[in-house]
């Protein structure tokens, strides 16, 4: 299905990079690396130059931490994208937010997606999505409060329940007015769920991917992939890319990313594998 | 009387071997113009003449590409086969040269292969049959010339055209690719009256 992500749209087979653009002073991977505002427009630029198709700006750590409520989240935020989208006016621009109120401010600034990490917990974001014809990423956490923690959450079947909620969740902002070309639904590992629902969640992506909704997923340095092979952050690229091959051939269009290129290059060879992507220059035995 | 298109035989020219970047966008711009006016001149079946059935599918693509849905013939030239007693009035040849232009060709460098290569070019530009037919099969089979049946059959077949053009002459991968056409070609032994247009 051809994707409109705001004033973007894109072919039904391309597959696309959302560079992670950190306006934290706290987040688990970069440690702030990007939280004073110049180093993240930098950083923006940086993953543009990478061949980025989008970028998810955000302002509140994911993990617990310091309250940061929504004044201070669009301190960080709005006028980031004002500065990002007049520098950059071919990138998709993603917004990491769960607040209406933050979503319709940089929506105001020309934010092209609204990136609703976790799940709907506030159910006016996707009226703003529609009242801006701007894109909405539909996740599961199985109804976890924002920037709370998993503690021995369970489910009957967790694929089941990513499916079920994340396509009621698209069906709703489509009955809303979102454009039907512009949900992506993300089942969201880690986000409400043990190893064991992500590892699951990576091996069954191909049920979430039947839907017919594209599929986006979060992979990058989780920890999910640090349980798993027993490494820091900072550690889990190899991890990171090997459940990004499995995605991948599971047919997920949008990979949120810390690392551009190397996911770039894997999520390619992949579709080369698969016969979705011919090669970049193939005359090996050819001539 | 007899219209011929001469296209390379280099698989790089299927559709299933595309890629992001076209390696040889100059080579298949040249064929596919050189088919698009050999079909446009048609009314009949086209003679698809190959070196191999690989050659063949190439042939078969760019009549494809070119939109011509009507009757194809095929025929593989071999060094041992008895020549056709006369060919179709539409003639799409696919034939290389020599497959050693250089360190990384196929065959590697082979000092005769630009003399040998050179002569077959100056043959398609002129309309000279005869140089065709005369082509040495022991050397062309040294230097990999996998085209050069199809080369001797032509000339043994047609006579000099009304006119010939050579369109394209390059070796980008050590193989030496051709684009020609020759028009209003009579039957060997006599001369063409017209040239139709």
């Amino acid at each position: 299905m051809t994707l409109r992500l705001g004033r973007h749209t894109f072919p039904d087979d391309a597959t696309l990079m959302m560079a992670i653009v950190n306006r934290t002073p706290d987040s688990f991977y970069d440690r702030g690396a990007t939280w004073a505002e110049d180093r993240a427009f930098d950083r923006v630029a940086e993953v543009v130059d990478e061949g980025a198709e989008i970028v998810d700006i955000g302002g509140v750590k994911a993990g617990q931490g310091p309250v940061v409520d929504v004044e201070e989240e669009q301190r960080r935020v709005v006028a980031f994208v004002r500065r990002v989208r007049a520098a950059h006016p071919g990138v998709v621009i993603s917004v990491d937010t769960w607040r209406a109120e933050v979503a319709r401010a940089v929506c105001e600034e020309g934010a092209d997606l609204l990136n609703d990490a976790w799940g709907g917990y506030d159910p006016r974001l996707a009226e703003v999505a529609a009242s801006y014809g701007a894109a909405l990423v539909c996740t599961h956490t199985g109804g976890m409060t924002p920037r709370s923690a998993p503690h021995r959450v369970a489910y009957d079947d967790v694929v089941d329940a990513a499916v079920r909620a994340t396509v009621a969740e698209a069906e709703r902002a489509v009955a809303l007015g979102v454009d039907r070309a512009s949900v992506l639904v993300d089942p969201a590992h880690d986000f409400g769920k043990t190893t064991f629902h992500s590892l699951e969640l990576t091996r069954r992506l191909c049920e979430l991917t039947a839907t017919g909704w594209p599929v986006l997923v979060s992979l990058s340095n989780k920890d999910f992939v640090g349980e798993t092979l027993d490494v820091p952050v900072g550690e889990r690229l190899v991890g990171t890319l090997a459940v990004t091959a499995l995605c991948a051939q599971a047919g997920a269009r949008v990979y949120r990313v810390h690392d551009v290129v190397p996911t770039r290059q894997v999520v390619d060879m992949v579709r080369s594998v698969t016969g979705h992507r011919p090669p970049a220059r193939a005359v090996r035995g050819l001539a | 009387m007899s219209d011929l298109a001469l296209v390379p035989s280099t698989p790089l020219l299927l559709p299933e071997h595309g890629s992001l970047v076209d390696p040889v966008p100059q080579v298949r711009a040249a064929a596919r113009r050189a088919v698009a006016w050999l079909v446009t001149r048609s009314a009949g079946p086209v003679l698809v003449l190959s070196a191999d059935p690989l050659g063949a599918r190439v042939g078969r693509a760019l009549l494809v590409a070119a939109g011509w849905s009507g009757p194809v013939d095929e025929l593989v030239a071999t060094a041992s086969d008895a020549d056709p007693e006369r060919l179709p009035d539409t003639v799409l040849a696919v034939a290389d040269g020599t497959a050693c232009r250089g360190p990384d060709a196929p065959g590697g460098l082979d000092p005769r292969a630009a003399g040998f290569d050179g002569g077959v070019e100056r043959a398609l530009r002129e309309g000279d049959p005869g140089a065709l037919a005369g082509l040495d099969p022991a050397l062309a089979g040294e230097l990999l010339c996998a085209g050069a049946p199809v080369l001797r059959l032509v000339g043994r077949v047609l006579g000099p055209p009304a006119s010939a053009r050579l369109d394209l002459a390059e070796h980008p991968f050590g193989v030496r690719y051709w684009v020609a056409r020759w028009e209003g070609a009579g039957a060997a032994g006599r001369m063409p009256t017209t040239a139709r247009g």
